[in-house]
């Protein structure tokens, strides 16, 4: 790839966005669906060569890649996408033309040409994004992240297979993050950009464009668990451990939606401490399901000094550490103070005390700018006056552990609509 | 995490172990040590930290190994090497031949500095002479001058890379200018001046730096580091960590060599860290260029390259993550565990940096560095 290639793409892409906008919003939603169902299919070749290729390519277990692509590939379809246009829009034609809101005529305007600069870690979420692009009929061009290239390059080629005139509004094309003139010929050609990774690169991207380009950042975000009492009875606790096991576990916790820290309440049947023990349980049961992926020698290092400094604090009388050793990634460090100290990013998991979820609030103030999911168990009532709480210092997403992992195509994005945040509007008023 | 220090301790043992090292350490780096003599002070060393330093005591326990049951050195527990942010690791009463060094510690955001116990000064110094000479200064007929652009030991005390080169210079050097203040700052006036007295006296200097520092006069037009005279050498070491940008070494050294007149092959990198009192060095002086890349140890540092899953020893020349027993690092943890990927063949250690433009994975972060000022949770 040259940054003349891009270019040339991009125009390419530009043009073809003419014949996109003929075709209404819901048959766009047709086609993409049905090329998202072959993901699902079992016999059929697109999921064939997805699974074949995903442990390679997302360095995931076998096990692990078939989950993530079921999870991700569930809302790739005919009637979620529909859903995900009436959420978004109400009335979807509003896509298609004028429409007749009550109050204004409006109509929503896609990107002549969307770009979107994805990160990598959980394969699939290039092909949520460029989904976006397309259903709100903006010529979409993906850089994927590395070890995520697979199953967007997989679904263009199905794409072409099912509707040519739609493919030809996509492009899907992988260079190293950093070659910065071949951004720069994708940036210079697109109104919109979308970009998902660590603030330095969100920050670098926007620093680069024209005050005119549209741009939505998905910059770095953390995210937590919550467990109330509610969820800590003897009988009960074990479920919730089971639950928080596959959030933290999902993806080998590369996603930005999965856990890094769980809050447990005191005065539970089970204490925090012992609820601990229970995740380390639950870790070992998800780790035969779902095996954890190799690591890079630099990510195994980073979990060797995290289990040792736990280790070290055990030893000291301050928490308690339980992991995998050689045979899974997982570790469960019980820290009833916080205790500074790498992350290993890979099923590591912080299990923290606290009196009453009330206190969070105050104490999570620190991260609140960087603050995503939190996943929730047993806080019944007290979720009603949580959640805004949380929400006001950062958090865009409070959800069971069960739905930690994957949230719906029309979850608030960071706080945004996924598609309303890729539109523009034109009023008009007859004279 | 602070550490109750053993009052009661008769410092004895350390202070007798310690002797016989530096006596060790004071006939060099050029025969090897057999593995016998290796193994035996190991395992004196692990017995003493195993009975003095509490953290470490209960860190070894917890996997059931004690003096009485490890069987060779490599069975002795290393610890992280990032456990020294967390963790006094002291095996010996402080006295007044005592000194603290930090990290710089910039690599992970706002986390805690590192800090080195060192009880005893004198084995530091004991350890950091002779490889050092076999370095940088052999063949020399006479001391040379040297030119640090680290600053004066006097002005950072806590810097364990400045009291290396102070304790260098006061044991080699014909004359030492310091050109880099306690804050990083050049002293442009001396520099110039010096670079006119070296230049007119015509006689091989040494001036040691760091890659930063190096790089900071090449980009600044104004600051000239050279030409030097037929023979000079340079000591080159640091990486550069924390820093915005980076060259490749090899670009670093061309620009090095091109401003000094000094030849690739006598510009030596150093490898080190304040969790290790000993240092490595690529031996370029004596094998040429052939030899960049690897570094060679003292025979008192060990080097494994451990599996990253099992962190059992791998074959010679396997990439893993390489764990150090140092035994200059007596008076707190010989054996340390680092983050550093690497080989090991024929005692010759290979670092592999990190893989240039690798990005991280995924759009999640570790949130370690924003909860640091979270504080206690009740």
């Amino acid at each position: 790839m040259t940054p003349a290639d891009v270019t040339r793409l991009a125009e390419g892409l530009i043009r073809a966005g003419e014949a996109l906008r003929t075709r209404t919003s819901s048959e766009i939603a047709e086609t993409l669906g049905r090329v998202g169902e072959r993901f699902l299919g079992a016999q059929d070749p697109i999921r064939t060569a997805a699974l074949k290729a995903l442990p390679t390519t997302a360095g995931l277990s076998p096990e692990m890649a078939r989950a993530t692509l079921d999870g991700m590939a569930r809302d790739w379809t005919r009637p979620r996408l529909k859903r995900l246009l009436e959420i978004e829009f109400g009335d979807p034609s509003s896509l298609d033309g004028l429409v007749d809101g009550g109050n204004r005529t409006e109509m929503a305007i896609g990107p002549t040409l969307c770009a979107q600069f994805v990160a990598g870690g959980v394969p699939g979420v290039s092909v949520s994004a460029l989904i976006r692009g397309l259903l709100v009929k903006g010529p979409t061009f993906v850089k994927p992240g590395r070890g995520d290239e697979t199953l967007p390059t997989l679904f263009e080629r199905a794409l072409r297979e099912e509707d040519a005139e739609v493919a030809d509004a996509l492009a899907v094309r992988y260079w190293r993050g950093g070659s910065t003139l071949l951004d720069d010929a994708l940036l210079a050609a697109a109104d919109t950009v979308t970009a998902y990774g660590s603030d330095a690169t969100v920050q670098a991207l926007r620093a680069r464009l024209p005050p005119a380009t549209r741009f939505v950042g998905y910059r770095h975000r953390v995210s937590i668990g919550v467990i109330g009492r509610g969820a800590l009875s003897t009988g009960f606790a074990a479920r919730t451990a089971n639950d928080v096991a596959a959030a933290v576990g999902m993806f080998d916790q590369r996603g930005c939606v999965c856990p890094q820290a769980v809050y447990v309440e005191e005065g539970g049947g089970v204490s925090p401490s012992e609820f601990a023990r229970e995740l380390a349980r639950a870790s070992v049961d998800f780790e035969v399901e779902f095996p954890s992926g190799p690591l890079a020698a630099e990510e195994a290092a980073a979990v060797h000094q995290l289990r040792g400094n736990a280790e070290l604090h055990e030893g000291v009388g301050a928490g308690h550490v339980d992991h995998g050793g050689s045979t899974g990634t997982w570790t469960v460090i019980f820290e009833p103070e916080v205790m500074e100290g790498p992350s290993g990013l890979s099923r590591a998991i912080r299990v923290r005390p606290i009196d009453d979820v009330v206190q969070l609030a105050e104490l999570l103030r620190p991260i609140g700018a960087h603050l995503q999911t939190v996943g929730v168990a047993g806080l019944g009532d007290r979720l009603r006056a949580l959640a805004p709480a949380w929400g006001r210092l950062g958090a865009s997403r409070v959800v069971p552990f069960r739905e930690v992992a994957f949230p719906p195509p029309w979850w608030l994005h960071d706080g945004r609509g996924p598609l309303r945040e890729l539109v523009r509007w034109v009023e008009m008023r007859s004279d | 995490m602070s550490t109750e220090q053993r009052k009661d301790y008769d410092s004895a043992n350390f202070d007798l172990l310690a002797t016989e090292l530096e006596s060790r350490f004071h006939d060099g780096v050029a025969m090897p040590w057999t593995e016998t003599e290796f193994e035996r002070r190991s395992l004196k060393a692990f017995a003493h930290q195993f009975d003095y330093c509490s953290p470490y005591r209960a860190f070894c326990e917890r996997r059931g190994i004690t003096p009485g049951t490890v069987a060779g050195w490599e069975e002795i527990p290393a610890v992280p090497a990032t456990a020294f942010k967390y963790f006094d690791f002291v095996s010996a009463p402080t006295r007044d031949d005592s000194a603290v060094f930090q990290t710089s510690g910039t690599t992970r955001g706002h986390e805690a500095r590192g800090c080195h116990h060192i009880p005893r000064l004198s084995l530091y110094r004991a350890s950091l002479l002779p490889p050092l000479e076999a370095a940088l200064l052999s063949g020399l007929p006479e001391p040379m001058r040297f030119l640090s652009l680290v600053p004066d030991p006097k002005g950072v005390p806590e810097s364990s890379l400045s009291y290396m080169v102070g304790a260098a210079a006061e044991r080699y050097a014909a004359q030492t200018d310091w050109l880099v203040d306690a804050e990083g700052n050049f002293d442009e006036a001396r520099l110039s001046s010096v670079l006119e007295v070296v230049h007119d006296a015509n006689e091989p200097v040494l001036v040691l730096g760091t890659a930063l520092a190096f790089l900071h006069v090449l980009d600044r037009s104004d600051l000239r580091l050279g030409p030097l005279p037929d023979g000079s050498r340079i000591m080159e070491t640091g990486g550069f960590k924390g820093a915005r940008r980076t060259i490749s070494r090899e670009e670093l050294y061309q620009r090095i060599s091109l401003e000094t007149q000094v030849s690739t092959e006598r510009i030596v990198n150093e490898y080190g860290m304040t969790e290790l009192l000993s240092q490595l060095y690529e031996p370029v002086l004596t094998e040429g260029l052939d030899a960049v890349g690897v570094h060679l140890a003292p025979p008192w540092l060990r080097v494994r390259a451990l599996d990253p899953t099992t962190l059992h020893r791998l074959p010679e020349g396997e990439d893993g993550i390489l764990a150090f027993f140092d035994l200059a690092n007596l008076g707190s943890i010989c054996h340390v565990l680092t983050e550093d990927i690497g080989s090991v063949a024929e005692g010759r250690v290979r670092l592999r940096g990190r893989v240039p433009g690798s990005e991280p994975r995924g759009c999640s972060r570790a949130m370690d560095d924003l909860m640091a000022a979270a504080g206690s949770v009740r």
